[in-house]
């Protein structure tokens, strides 16, 4: 029985080759595309599920709250790890780690900086990584022990097998290498770690970390096994509080599997969600294509319902009921979705390193990794059932009399309206979709062009290795002497990300019951000049950095917030730290959140805290001389260390990468969606004119133009178009409204995108259907007349 | 076999009722070859659709082989009709995707024969119509009286109780014409009962009763000798 299907079916594929290819080409596309959609997700649902303890690892989390705002954030004090371990029932090991280092290593000639952590080493029994060599019991036997990546072994040694060998670090310290461990893959967090070494080295060179009232280092906790997070979070409330009555922090342990699809709080400091969004949105995209290919093969399918009419009639006539021929149809459907689905892996074979290359992964598709093969044939099954279902069920219901008697079928009402409500639903998705790629195109656009209120061009900024920031002033100096830069400094944080901050200020007039959260950047004299920003009131830091120490100069937000006549000359307390005088007001500048207003700031002339020089280059001067020239100069007064730097617009344009990916996949997503709707209206278009080929034959020698009627043909196409513009409108503009929503800094959505998309589709519509239009227009009417 | 009692058939469209058939009796006994003649439009096919069990009265009875049927859901029509009844149209009605062969295997298929007995009943059933030899070609790349006779093999090949032949020889040329008369009268020695429409005074002659009707009534019955 189904040996005659199949041979039904493939009979038919042949016999009309060309609907076939339509059908197969749509289908494929939209399943090779939600096959590479599905990769991505898998990639991130997957994301850190790398440690075969997953469920008992958990990172603390810190929420402050000033103003009625809740910050929630990773930085937590030092003591903490010891003595929560110590307090509380249920947690089995606790690890503390920096958030990253970067360290220069050595060996003999070899030179290279190497991202790493310092860790306690419980952080080896929280994270379960593959010793390849040494002991994952004890991986830290002496204070200055390193354990290292395959990777970055291979890269200095060229073998794994080095332990007991040194490295030099900071061209200080011999470290020695106590062990290595397999590379981590590329979806789990600490990826980009190639060494850890023991928390103690760092600590020792931190005192600070040692109160209660400081954030600065990550917690991480492993649960017992059967332990309620809840039980431990109840324990937390108040903890820091209890150990000191300054701190405004409250903890919490938050669980491996949020980390990388939600760790994004609101106001109220609960949790809401972060990429998890766009897994859901790219995952109701995937279907959506699918969806829409799927409305292909049933439009084309109905329409070639008079072609299987006399065969479903004669197989009723010989005894088939309805499920066989409802079976028949969706067999049919299966072997062609399956055909497409092995188009499909082509298609995804050869677009993964494109894909790849937009989404910045190494996905890639396994045929032998049950999950694969087992989602393709999930697809395939629901895309055949789907595609399937409606021709089924309308082919089977034909009544073998009429069919027999070769009455025209009445096409008309039921299976038209159908037909024409699916072309419409595929181009509302596309117009929707367009409308979609331009504003987030827009918003982008929008938020790159905003003035930043410093200059981010030509500006790099260092970290401060070596001798660098001993030898500033000779490098200053040389870098202006040689005409390279016009100005140089040295500030604690680079210019986008204003780090640290305290809720410790306080002025005359503030109100004692608010705490206000304040960035706080220690700076060189030059800085401000260096960065290209604008003062407002009162004067810059005078040159001479000592002059100035108990002076700051303060962001517009903040002077605002103090709510005082007059800033200039106020005074700014820091608990009981000491008093500053403000001297000058600056112009506000974007920092941190590129979408937002900039929060409260103050800059004190301390270059001691700096971490970080800045170069401001020659407006005119060629950037690549310029560089060398930098660099020599730089590698004179600090030998010994690889120069590496950043470009601020560099770094600026990567806080752009989530919506720059969202803006790409759209376009990707909007170009693919109108392609496969346009081979379905292709088909569409070719059966209209087939179906009227006696009528235009009639017209034709009745003096009927070619024109006219190509545009009888096109006109239903037309206002099918226009239905679809009415349905997406409302539709896109909801979606860009919700989501812009997320953006303080946003564009307004102008009414002529959504009039330029509908304009869009329509031509690309009419380009479409007027091929076959014309087509059919032009035939000789003698021949379609006499073919009765 | 067939005993049909006041039936009617009323058909309804927006603006216009036709009643097709109108207060019709009629009774076929097992065996017999009756031919259903009268002008266009008078209710054959009708009569026929309603005998084939593809479309049922709106009022009257049929009883078929004893069994009152009026009344039948299509999941009952369909399983009566495929054991007991085979067609025979003017147009043919082959499937132009399948082969000779695999046409008329598919009524074997429907009722559940198994393969291997499948392939000797339609080589049985070709041979006699004589078209073996054109057994994996397509109808198309037949001739007309070719393809009727694969429909006539096709309609046997279940060996029914009843044939129902609808204009069988209206596409064809006379020759054409008298050789699928001569096999349709073949069958009815061998046993089967056949109720054929025709159009032409020298099919009719093949049958043993000619009924004449005319708009959904018999007028006449002549038994032929
Ligand atoms: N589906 C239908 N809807 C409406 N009227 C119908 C339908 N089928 C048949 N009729 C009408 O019923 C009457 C009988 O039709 P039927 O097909 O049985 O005629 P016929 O005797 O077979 O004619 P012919 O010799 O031309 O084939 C006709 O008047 C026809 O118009
Ligand atoms: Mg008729």
């Amino acid at each position: 029985m189904f040996k005659n299907y199949f041979k039904i079916a493939v009979r038919n594929l042949w016999k009309t080759k060309g609907y076939s290819f339509l059908n197969i080409a749509g289908l494929a596309i939209g399943i090779a595309c939600a096959g590479l959609i599905f990769l991505w997700v898998e990639d991130e649902v997957t994301y850190d599920q790398y440690y075969s303890n997953n469920k008992n690892i958990y990172k603390v989390k810190n929420s402050q709250t000033y103003d009625g705002t809740t910050f929630v954030f990773d930085a937590t004090p030092g003591p903490l790890a010891q003595s929560m371990k110590a307090d509380i029932p249920g947690i089995k090991t606790t690890a503390r780690t920096t958030w990253g280092n970067r360290v220069l290593f050595s060996l003999d000639d070899k030179t290279i900086y190497e991202q790493g952590l310092y860790v306690d080493s419980g952080f080896f029994s929280i994270f379960h990584f593959r010793f390849l060599k040494g002991n994952a019991a004890n991986p830290f036997p002496q204070l200055h022990s390193l354990v290292v990546t395959s990777d970055m072994a291979e890269k200095f040694f060229g073998t794994t097998d080095i332990v007991g060998k040194t490295l030099k670090v900071n061209n200080e310290q011999d470290y020695v290498i106590t062990a290595v461990i397999k590379d981590l893959p590329e979806n789990a967090s600490f990826n980009k770690v190639h060494w850890f070494s023991p928390f103690r080295i760092y600590g020792e060179n931190n005192q600070w970390l040692q109160e209660w009232g400081n954030n600065g280092i990550i917690t991480y906790v492993q649960t017992e096994d059967n332990t309620n997070s809840n039980s431990i979070n109840k324990k937390l409330v108040g903890y820091v509080k209890s150990r000191n009555k300054e701190a405004n922090s409250e903890m919490s342990i938050y669980p491996n599997s949020r980390w990388r699809l939600y760790d994004s709080f609101d106001k109220n400091g609960a949790e809401k969600e972060g990429r998890i969004r766009y897994v859901k949105l790219f995952s109701l995209i995937a279907w959506i294509i699918l969806i829409i290919a799927c409305i292909n093969f049933m439009n084309l399918a109905t329409a070639r319902s008079e072609q299987r009419a006399r065969e479903v009639g004669v197989r009723k006539v010989l005894g088939a009921v309805k499920s066989k021929l409802i079976f028949q149809f969706l067999a049919e459907s299966l072997i062609m979705t399956f055909i497409s689905a092995l188009v499909a892996v082509v298609i995804m074979y050869f677009t993964l390193p494109a894909f790849n290359n937009l989404v910045e992964k190494h996905l890639s598709l396994n045929l032998l990794a049950p999950l694969h093969i087992i989602s393709l044939l999930v697809i395939v099954l629901i895309s055949g059932l789907l595609a399937g279902s409606y021709p089924a069920f309308y082919l089977s219901s034909f009544n073998p009399v009429m069919v027999l008697k070769k009455l025209k079928l009445k096409n008309g009402a039921g299976a038209g309206f159908i037909r024409k409500s699916l072309v419409v639903i595929q181009f509302s998705v596309s117009v929707i979709l367009i409308i979609c790629t331009v504003i987030i195109y827009q918003q982008i656009r929008h938020t790159k062009d905003r003035d930043l209120g410093f200059n981010k061009n030509n500006l790099v900024f260092m970290s401060l290795q070596g001798k660098l920031k001993d030898n500033f002033t000779p490098i200053k100096n040389e870098l202006l002497q040689s005409g390279i830069a016009e100005n140089a400094s040295l500030s604690s944080s680079d210019e986008l990300q204003y780090g640290s901050n305290s809720g410790d200020f306080s002025w005359d007039g503030k109100d004692p019951g608010k705490q206000l959260l304040v960035s706080m950047v220690f700076v060189s004299p030059e800085h401000l000049s260096t960065a290209g920003m604008k003062l407002k009131e009162g004067r810059d830091f005078y040159p001479n950095a000592a002059a100035d120490s108990n002076n700051v100069i303060i962001n517009e937000t903040l002077a605002k917030a103090m709510k005082t006549k007059n800033v200039i000359g106020s005074i700014i307390s820091w608990g009981d730290e000491g008093k500053y005088t403000v001297v000058g007001v600056v112009k506000d500048f974007i920092y941190n959140n590129v979408y937002t207003d900039p929060a409260p700031l103050i800059f004190f002339c301390n270059p001691g805290y700096a971490n970080y020089l800045s170069i401001r280059f020659r407006p005119d001067s060629d950037i690549r001389t310029a560089l060398s020239g930098m660099e020599s100069i730089i590698k004179k007064y600090n030998p010994g260390y690889p120069v590496e730097y950043n470009f601020v617009d560099d770094v600026f344009d990567m806080y752009f990468k989530g919506e720059t990916l969202v803006g790409k996949l759209a376009a990707v997503f909007a170009v693919l969606a109108i392609i496969i709707s346009c081979l379905g209206l292709f088909g569409l278009s070719a059966f209209t004119a087939e179906n009227r080929i006696k009528e235009i034959g009639i017209r034709k020698v009745l003096g009927a133009s070619t024109g006219g009627l190509a545009t009888l043909l096109s006109k239903d196409f037309i206002r099918m178009v226009f239905i679809s513009c009415i349905i997406a409108f409302p539709i896109a503009w909801w979606v860009m409204h919700s989501w812009l929503q997320d953006f303080e800094y946003r564009v307004a959505i102008s009414w002529w995108i959504f009039f330029g998309a509908g304009l869009l589709a329509l031509l690309i519509a009419l380009v479409t259907v007027s091929f076959q239009a014309v087509k059919a227009a032009i035939a000789n009417p003698v021949k379609s007349l006499r073919m009765e | 076999m067939i005993k049909i009692t006041n039936l009617e058939k009323i058909y309804r469209t927006e603006e216009v009722e036709t009643v097709a058939l109108n207060k019709l009796s009629i009774e076929v006994k097992g065996g017999e070859f009756v031919a259903v003649m009268g002008p266009s439009g008078c209710g054959k096919s009708t009569l026929l659709n309603i005998l084939g069990l593809l479309d049922d009265p709106d009022a009257g009875s049929f009883v078929f082989n004893g069994i009152e049927v009026a009344k039948f859901n299509e999941r009952k029509r369909a399983d009566l009709r495929k054991h007991n009844i085979g067609f025979v149209f003017q147009s043919f009605n082959l499937i132009d995707e399948l082969t000779v062969f695999e046409n008329v295997e598919l009524p074997l298929i429907y009722t559940g024969v198994k393969s291997a007995d499948r392939k000797k009943r339609v080589e049985e059933v070709l041979d006699k119509v004589q078209i073996m030899h054109r057994r994996n070609h397509y109808p198309q790349q037949l001739s007309g009286g070719q393809q009727q006779r694969v429909a006539v093999a096709r309609a046997v090949v279940n060996s029914p109780k009843l044939i129902l032949a609808d204009e069988p020889t209206g596409n064809l040329d006379s020759s054409n014409g008298n050789e699928v008369m001569q096999m349709l009268t073949d069958l009815n020695e061998q046993g089967t009962t056949i109720v054929m429409v025709t159009h032409s005074e020298h099919d009719a002659r093949y049958s043993h009763r000619i009924i004449r009707m005319l708009d959904g009534q018999t007028v006449l019955e002549n038994i032929m000798v």
